[in-house]
């Protein structure tokens, strides 16, 4: 396997290889990153939809769909992910790599084409897509949104954002919201595929076993000669003076709590790396203080995790518990935060969240999806680490660092999903 | 004692298997140049076997028994397996389904003390009245979990509409009522006769050296003599127990499940009715059929659509599964294509095409260490070889398909399973 090597086409266009031979399907993407706007979200959202459905020269999804099953079941995906208050727009091909077809085939090549034709030669006409395309993707984004409620840990986590960064950029979500996603007109679309081309941060990656070059050469071709630089997010946070309390009710068995925190933000990666590890020891492990207190000592939830988006300063802490229980296992949690900011970490919990990190870091090098989503998820940071460099800095974080970091966490929402069924 | 080796040259890579003395199934297969390693320990015994034969004697456990005991196994006398993890680095687990519970870790480091927890823990049962008792409440809230998930419920209710005596028809987890009902007595009897090494498999996967597990399983395993325990199955009629059933919860898109219910038998899917089901719902369903576009065009499916085979000891059926705004059309839409399909068979140029499909996912399963090492283990409980299934992928014909079809999708034996909103 090969490091990650990055090469800039131009100022704000980076493509970055990794030739690994370790694979039986390689994979190329595309990553288009703009700070979250509420007037853009809904329509860049909708456009990479839009974009993996259909292209000039496979003008339906029928026909699309066939050549990725002539080429071997290949995948062609969009995705939107948030990084901090930034949106990044991805598509993506993946396929099996030549070496495996069993007739001769060269897959490859055929993805890096077909990644170029989505991207730069969409099924548009005077200006605009074409109007199935956009209403038929448009429902299923619809849909999409609207079966975000369907599972409550997702959705109580997504009322807690809501709630906690409201007028903040963070919350505009990676969607958008369905009213907006409604509202939009297909001369909106055609604008966000115009502006994304032209004004978003891109990032390019192919890992895999096949020679990065013809893919290279056919993202210069377009993209040379066009630099651009993505003016900052804003990253506002509200901090409300006292706590802020939802509670909403549902027909549930079970209830969910989600607190929502402010941590620490840092640009640097070294930084976040530190952020991580102080979260690994709150509630990241099944032996984190949360799991062995919350869980195991008090047998109150099957879960009781934190995380920390360390693009955002924002730190999440979630569970499932009986209604009556809701304040307890508040107050349970709060109480071994507050152990943390007073010292209270023992070397053997230090010792075990960073092993944890370490472990799960070294692991992606596993995957080339995970070893993808490392990379664009880290490269808004100044400093990006490799997961090995990652994986080193990790052993170097002391327990000073940790209480520092912890006493950097308030408490700023609670969010409870009551259910009120036996 | 010796390692068989096992190669493929389509798939271009090796594995080691072994009966070892002890009576424990041993299957190694290195990944050269991966970083990790991921090791499972299975035991045949997952929520269908709630009543069998142990030793002359007729066993009936409780309701979500198999599940307790993968959380109880977890805890011996001297600490819980998740503490002495946590010092090794590895990421451990354990998951129980229908028909088997796994054990397993993945690590970066420290592999060996790691493999011996794994060994150990699977062998050094500890149940208390109290050790019980405080799971009562931990699991207590993971059916609660369940409860709340419509893509379970749907699932489940299906099974109930499917199967009129099957324990398919059994929630996993059991209920709050029938977990309580568990004891330490329980949970021995069913160690004693499921938890032998006669009944389990090890797998390894990842950058290892067979040797070096041989070592540890030399050293940590205690053998076993067989015993004799037999899973006792209901009766179950061919048909269909209803063919609609719905539960109200509070979701925002209507969620369904349409099952199409086969032949029961005693015996497991081959590796080739397993790859014909594959290329024929592929070809049937997949993304580039007409189907798929006509279910998409009146807006009747979206990209959560797909579906699975679901074939187990006395159950087979075919399961399609998606979001809809109205499921009953989806239905509807689905059995006249059936019926459709029965009448034509599948055409030469949708199975070529489908066919290239399924080869091509069944190599990108061995990117993946957990995929590899779960079709090792499954493989291993239900006779399927996992290299064999790729060159019978890559040989199979068109009349192998249309011969399966007669089997499969029988339009008058399904059930739609529909959880939806308050209207």
């Amino acid at each position: 396997m090969s490091d990650f090597v990055r090469k800039n086409i131009c100022d704000g266009v980076a493509f970055g290889s990794i030739t690994d031979d370790r694979f039986k399907i390689g994979r190329l993407s595309a990553t288009l990153i703009t700070p979250l706007d509420r007037k853009t979200a809904a329509a860049n959202a909708l456009l990479s939809c839009v974009l993996t459905r259909s292209c000039k020269k496979y003008p339906d999804f029928t026909a699309l769909s066939k050549k990725l099953d002539s080429l071997y079941g290949a995948a062609l995906y969009p995705s939107v992910r948030q990084i901090g208050d930034y949106q990044a727009v991805s598509v993506a091909v993946s396929g099996l790599e030549d070496r495996y077809a069993l007739d001769g085939q060269s897959v490859s090549s055929e993805l890096a084409e077909l990644l170029c034709s989505i991207l730069f030669d969409p099924n548009v006409e005077n200006g605009l897509f074409n109007d199935e395309d956009i209403e038929q993707e448009r429902r299923q984004l619809i849909e999409n949104i609207d079966a975000e409620f369907n599972e409550k840990r997702v959705y109580a986590i997504k009322r807690c954002v809501d709630e906690m960064c409201a007028g903040e950029a963070y919350s505009i979500g990676r969607y958008g919201s369905r009213d907006e996603v409604v509202a939009l007109k297909n001369e909106d679309v055609y604008a966000a595929w115009k502006s994304l081309l032209a004004n978003a941060r891109v990032e390019l990656t192919m890992l895999g076993s096949s020679d990065p070059e013809k893919a290279y050469r056919g993202f210069e071709s377009y993209f040379s000669g066009s630099p651009r630089v993505i003016s900052p997010a804003e990253m506002t946070v509200k901090i409300p003076e006292q706590v802020k309390r939802i509670t909403e009710k549902e027909e549930l068995s079970q209830s969910k709590l989600v607190m929502g925190l402010r941590s620490a933000y840092f640009k640097n990666d070294r930084d976040c790396l530190a952020n991580s590890v102080m979260s690994a020891v709150l509630g990241g492990t099944p032996t984190s203080k949360l799991f062995m207190n919350v869980r195991e000592k008090e047998s109150l939830c099957y879960y009781c995790v934190s995380r920390v988006d360390n693009n955002k300063g924002v730190m999440l802490i979630d569970s499932g518990v009986e209604t009556e229980n809701i304040d307890r296992t508040e107050e349970s949690v709060l109480r071994q935060l507050e152990l943390m900011k007073k010292g209270e970490i023992t070397d053997g919990e230090l010792e075990e969240a960073k092993l944890a990190i370490k472990n799960s870091l070294l692991s992606s090098l596993d995957s080339l999806a995970a070893m993808q989503g490392f990379y664009i998820g880290g490269v808004l940071r100044e400093g990006q680490m490799s997961p090995a460099e990652a994986a080193a800095a990790a052993d170097e974080v002391s327990k000073e660092r940790v209480i520092e970091l912890a006493n950097a966490v308030e408490l700023d929402t609670v969010y409870a999903l009551e259910g009120n069924r036996e | 004692m010796d390692f068989t080796r096992i190669e493929n040259k389509r798939v271009g890579e090796h594995y080691f298997r072994m009966k070892h003395e002890s009576g424990l199934t041993v299957i190694v297969y290195p990944k050269k140049g991966f970083n990790s390693i991921y090791a499972s320990m299975g035991t045949k015994f997952g929520s269908i076997y709630s009543k069998f034969m142990f030793n002359g004697k007729e066993v009936t456990v409780p309701d979500g028994t198999a599940h307790y005991l993968e959380h109880k196994l977890f805890e011996s006398e001297d600490g819980d397996a998740f503490s002495k993890y946590a010092k090794t680095g590895a990421s451990a687990n354990a998951f129980t389904s229908f028909d088997m519970t796994c054990y397993l870790f993945s690590c970066t480091d420290n592999f060996r003390e790691s493999l011996e927890i794994l060994i150990d823990l699977m062998q050094t049962p500890y149940f208390t009245k109290e050790t019980v008792a405080k799971e009562q409440g931990i699991i207590g809230q993971e059916i609660k979990m369940y409860d709340d998930s419509p893509d379970w419920r749907v699932m489940m209710n299906l099974f109930g509409g499917l199967y009129h005596n099957h324990p398919i028809n059994i929630d996993i987890a059991g209920s709050v009522e029938t977990i309580a009902e568990i004891t330490p007595e329980i949970l021995y009897e069913c160690y004693n006769s499921y938890y032998n090494l006669n009944n389990m498999v090890l797998t390894v996967v990842g950058g290892v050296d067979p040797q070096e597990v041989l070592d540890i399983v030399n050293k940590r395993i205690k053998p076993s003599d067989a015993v004799d325990t037999r899973l006792i199955l209901p009766e179950e009629p061919y048909k269909v127990v209803k063919s609609y059933t719905e539960q109200v919860m509070p979701v925002a898109v209507p969620l369904f499940d349409i099952g199409f219910k086969e032949d029961s038998t005693d015996k497991y899917a081959t590796n080739k009715e397993q790859i014909c089901t594959s290329i024929l719902m592929n070809a049937f369903v997949g993304e580039s059929s007409a189907l798929y576009r006509s279910l998409l065009d009146k807006g009747l499916i979206n990209s959560s659509f797909g579906y699975e085979y679901l074939e187990g000891l006395g159950y087979r059926s075919l399961i399609l599964s998606g979001e809809s705004r109205d499921p009953k059309a989806v239905a509807e839409h689905i059995n006249e294509a059936v019926i459709k399909l029965h009448k034509d068979g599948v055409s030469r140029e949708d199975f070529e095409n489908a066919r290239k499909v399924v080869y091509g996912k069944m190599l990108a399963g061995f990117d993946h260490k957990q995929s590899i090492a779960s079709e090792l283990i499954s493989g291993e409980f239900t006779g399927r070889e996992l290299f064999s299934a790729v060159d019978e992928a890559a040989e199979i014909t068109l009349e192998d398909v249309n011969e399966r079809l007669e089997k499969q999708l029988d339009a008058d034996n399904c059930c739609l399973s529909v959880v939806k909103g308050e209207e």
